[in-house]
């Protein structure tokens, strides 16, 4: 648009009109001065070598300060390295920029913000001449564009917070055990704040000292050096639990650091922390721990931006993401507690369980106590050592170690009975004092209190116990012995829960042991009682040659009510027999004593063996034996060989002639106990040279549960001997019919009359 | 090992039986920075031009921050580049933080490089007791924000756009500034490691004859940051350039090629 059409259109005054033709008839020179930009020209090296006003006044210089002053150099530092590295090359190779952010340095030293416009002007061959440059103020707009990007950078940071939290929540829930949280928490936060390390260290009273100051345990670290995070603890020490309810603090490495805490300084200057995090973990208020974040430079080998010996300024955003972090791993640490704690509980019923069915099937206390102790140091101990009071004064039956490899050491200790008089001993005060013992922490003051000698300090040593618990076998106010259990430095210490289940151990270990020991006093008695009521020898006859054997069950309390007996009667004459009562307890035993005591009794009248049969069954109910008995009665001329013999239901006799062995037809009557019958007899004569062998049926029974097979057994054993020695010929029928256990007692009578 | 080639948008030229030199451009910018000097050396020597990956029309995609978090990112580049293309004996001609990456280059394989030409370097530029880098760690925060500042003109949707005519120079002509752009991101991490990396400790392990070409009045590598170089790079030439600035192969590049040429021998 022209002046002329506005002054076709007729409206305004022609005075106005002159004077807006003269404004408009700019004088060049005013218009570049005044122009409501910078503008400004230099040569290709940056020099200014016209500038006009407007650029002047904006950074306060006059134009004589402005000319022969490099554009660059009227830059912030930030800006003349940008026009070095970007508008130089650009101006050089494509002629032109525009829309340069800048910042210009005003004479009193503040910033203003620019846009600048250049072209190069250049000669013929390309070469440049000269730049030409305008400028315009972008205060504003600049600072708009700085709010814009902080704000995008806000919604970044809290997108990115956010999205943090969402996944610690998610991760925790899948959180079973306090590790498992740990490790999220670790994860989590560490990656959230870019930390160089992670750690969660948790606070654990002593139950049983509520007084005792509580230890600080590193559940997981990651990144964050040991000796660092012992620093913090020996720092923190018994203060971290008060300091945890501050809140969020930082642990910055300034010279404040350095002269209060130095050895904490100089571990986080040795690995190049610049300050520690420490956040506290709480659930419902209660205070469980500490999360710790080690900050380092985040640019790697990169310098850090930030001035040595300044912690970095943790945002509020960060604190406060921390914080929840903090409190969302209190109570996912609660409930792991509580699911590790039933957990617990059911791995504790678990190995009474087992404890109790490994009990029940031991057959005596040496059994017992070894099963115990193999079972200890399988689930709760590294050492499990077992002490009984016996007869012959406190034994040492049981010393295990979970290590096979470390036997040893464990036969140093087995070797060393309780030291009676060692007072501090914790199994000896367990014993006397009848109550639980726990050394929570061994060290080697305790070690050498209790060593017998050097090589039992030595051992305890290598074996590197860390802590001791001792139980009493208490039963009926009693204490049958004490069961100590040891854990190693790489097992670390007892729990309380571990304590208790060796308390529930112990008591189930002793009524077995009590039980046990009734038992075997049992068994001992029933022996005790059948050896005496057996004939000591059998006696020295003439033209006869006699061996007998008598074998007790290997297994249980089986006493067996089994016996045999020779006899000299009257004339050349002798008495045989051999028996066999039902049951192998102690009343078989003091039946057996009974039957052969009537019997001896009987042969005063000097009855023939049927008669004896007849006699014992008639008598039974009057002599009031309580069992049932198989026997067989003989007697023999020792000058013509002349035999009789009768049978109460036992096995036959074998006869062995020539090397060829058979059973004796003996006509079976009922056995002893039984209504009274008819007792035949058999009748002839043993050849000189012939072996008679009678035996109760734990001789046949023991390898076969076939009675056939057994009788087959016997009588190739019997024909294949060799031997008509009665006693070489006892010890090769047991050697070739019974085997290492025997279920039932054995009685064995060998005669040969030579 | 193949890609290497298109990944850093390789372009060779010269004579292809001459002694191969590299040139490898600094932050900023991208190989057309070479554009002046090149011509100088056509007809002797076989020209090896590369963009860094994340500058100029280098495969953006394969920028790896974990890679690129140190110099020695980009001197793997250079090495795989020099393999690749069974070169020996090479000038290495670095501009900038470049000088520093061909010295982490000839560490790694020193059996393919047979001189060194160091074009404004700076083996640290933050000041640090003593040593005088030319920047504090103000500055440094400064020179991030005015790339943020001018990052704001910087459109995703028109990176295909640049990146993708190399070829045909008119289309992307028509895009302002359209040269030395590159991702805001890349460029902000290109800048911290560029300068805030600390590589002094690494010039005495160079061996080959080194040229540090010095330029006058250079604010980003001043005089005494080159003559630090200098006397750390044993055997190594001082040229000192009447050219100011940081960038004498575009304001100066007959002095610059001159100042090559009387270094290398023949």
């Amino acid at each position: 648009m022209s002046v002329s059409t506005l002054r076709g259109a007729g409206g305004p005054d022609p005075d106005d009109v002159g004077r807006l033709d003269r404004l408009l008839e700019d004088d060049p020179a005013d218009l570049y001065e005044n122009a409501p930009m910078g503008y400004l020209s230099t040569v290709p090296d940056g020099r200014i070598v016209k500038v006009n006003r407007t650029f002047c006044e904006w950074i306060g210089r006059s134009a004589d300060e402005v000319l022969g002053v490099r554009f660059q150099d009227l830059l912030s530092m930030g800006g003349r390295v940008y026009y070095e590295t970007h508008l130089v090359p650009l101006l050089r190779m494509q002629g032109a920029v525009r829309e340069i952010a800048l910042d210009l340095v005003r004479v009193d030293g503040q910033p203003l913000s620019c846009l600048a416009n250049a072209v190069e002007i250049r000669d013929d061959d390309g070469a440049p001449l000269l730049i030409r440059a305008t400028v315009f103020e972008a205060t504003a707009r600049r600072r708009y564009e700085r709010e814009l990007l902080a704000a995008q950078q806000a919604a970044e940071e809290s997108e990115r917070r956010s999205l943090t939290l969402q996944m610690v929540v998610s991760d925790l829930a899948a959180a079973v055990s306090v590790e498992d949280v740990a490790a999220v928490i670790v994860e989590r936060s560490r990656e959230a704040l870019q930390a160089r390390g992670a750690a969660l260290v948790l606070v654990e009273a002593d139950p049983h000292d509520p007084e005792a100051l509580p230890a600080l345990r590193p559940v997981r670290s990651d990144g964050v050096p040991d000796d660092v995070l012992r620093e913090l603890r020996e720092a923190a020490g018994s203060r971290l639990a008060v300091e945890l309810a501050r809140g969020v603090r930082t642990i910055a490495l300034t010279d404040q650091l350095r002269a209060d805490r130095p050895a904490l300084a100089a571990a986080m200057a040795a690995a190049q922390l610049s300050d520690l995090v420490v956040v506290p973990v709480s659930a419902d208020g209660r205070r469980l721990g500490v999360l710790v974040l080690a900050r380092g430079d985040v640019a790697g080998d990169l310098i850090s931006l930030v001035e040595p010996g300044e912690g970095a300024e943790l945002a509020t955003a960060s604190v406060n993401l921390l914080w929840t972090i903090g409190r969302q791993a209190g109570q996912a640490l609660e409930r792991a507690r509580l699911h590790e704690q039933t957990a617990r509980q059911a791995a504790r019923a678990s190995f009474l369980l087992e404890a109790a069915r490994l009990l029940a099937e031991a057959a005596d206390v040496a059994e017992t106590v070894e099963l115990v102790a193999g079972l200890v140091v399988d689930r709760l101990a590294d050492l499990c050592v077992i002490d009984l009071e016996t007869d012959e004064g406190l034994t040492r039956p049981a010393v295990r170690h979970r290590d096979p490899g470390l036997a040893h050491l464990v036969e140093e200790l087995r070797s060393r009975h309780l030291p009676r008089r060692s007072a501090t001993h914790p199994s000896v005060r367990a014993l006397r004092g009848g109550g639980t013992e726990w050394i929570r922490a061994v060290d080697d003051d305790f070690l050498r209190s209790i060593a017998v000698d050097e090589e039992h300090l030595a051992a305890m040593r290598a074996l590197d116990i860390a802590g001791v618990v001792a139980v009493p076998l208490t039963v009926e106010g009693r204490q049958l012995g004490v069961l100590t259990v040891a854990t190693d430095r790489r097992r670390g210490p007892f729990t309380v829960a571990d304590v208790e289940v060796a308390e529930q151990l112990a008591l189930q270990l002793g009524l077995v042991v009590a039980r046990a020991q009734r038992f075997d006093l049992a068994v001992r008695t029933s022996h005790a009682l059948q050896r005496n009521l057996l004939p000591p020898a059998p006696p020295e006859l003439e033209g006869l040659s006699i061996a007998v054997r008598y074998l007790a069950a290997t297994r249980g309390v089986d006493v067996g009510g089994d016996f045999y007996d020779v006899v000299r009667l009257p004339g050349d004459e002798i008495g045989l027999a051999v028996g066999d009562v039902v049951g192998h307890d102690i009343t078989a035993a003091a039946t057996m004593g009974q039957l052969r005591s009537v019997y001896r009794a009987l042969l005063a009248d000097g009855p023939a063996p049927g008669a004896v049969v007849e006699r014992l069954q008639a008598g039974w109910p009057l002599l009031g034996l309580r069992r049932m008995a198989t026997a067989l009665f003989a007697s023999l001329d020792s000058a013509t060989g002349r035999l009789r013999i009768a049978s109460a239901g036992h096995p036959p006799p074998v006869l062995i002639t020539g090397g060829r062995a058979s059973f004796l037809p003996v006509p079976p009557s009922r056995m002893l106990g039984a209504p009274p019958s008819i007792a035949d007899e058999w009748i002839g004569v043993l050849p000189e040279g012939a072996t008679l062998v009678l035996f109760t049926d734990g001789l046949v029974e023991s390898r076969s549960a076939d009675i056939d097979e057994g009788f087959a057994a016997l009588l190739h054993a019997a024909s294949s001997a060799g031997t008509s020695d009665p006693g070489a010929l006892c010890d090769h029928l047991l050697r070739e019919l019974t085997g290492p256990h025997r279920a039932d007692d054995i009685a064995l009578l060998v005669l040969t009359r030579v | 090992m193949g890609n290497v080639l298109e990944r850093n948008c390789v372009r060779l030229g010269g004579t292809p039986d001459g002694r191969p030199m590299v040139f490898a451009h600094g932050f900023g910018c991208d190989q057309e920075m070479w554009r002046f000097v090149v011509p100088e050396f056509e007809d002797d020597h076989r020209i090896v031009l590369f963009d860094h990956v994340g500058a100029g029309n280098s495969d953006l995609s394969a920028y790896d921050h974990a890679t690129y978090n140190s110099l020695r990112g980009y001197a793997a580049d250079v090495v795989a580049i020099c393999r690749e293309l069974e070169l020996r004996d090479v000038v290495f001609v670095g501009h900038s933080v470049s000088a520093m990456i061909g010295v982490l280059a000839l560490q790694e394989a020193p059996e393919l490089f047979g001189a060194l030409v160091m074009i404004g370097p700076s083996p640290r530029y933050v000041d640090d007791g003593d040593y005088v880098g030319g920047f504090s760690r103000t500055d440094i925060a400064g020179l991030l924000e005015a790339l943020d500042a001018n990052h704001l003109g910087w459109s995703r949707q028109m990176a295909p756009v640049i990146m993708g005519v190399p070829d045909h120079p008119e289309m992307a002509a028509e895009l302002t500034n359209s040269f030395c752009r590159t991702d805001p991101d890349i460029t902000r991490h290109f800048a911290r490691v560029t300068f805030l990396s600390d590589n002094r400790a690494d010039l005495a392990s160079v061996h080959v004859p080194t040229l540090v070409l010095q330029c006058s009045q250079d604010v980003i590598a001043p005089e005494v940051v080159g003559r630090y170089v200098h006397e750390h790079i044993p055997g190594s030439t001082f040229t000192q350039l009447a050219a100011t600035g940081h960038c004498p192969h575009l304001s100066a590049p007959e002095e610059t090629a001159a100042a090559i040429r009387a270094f290398l021998p023949g």
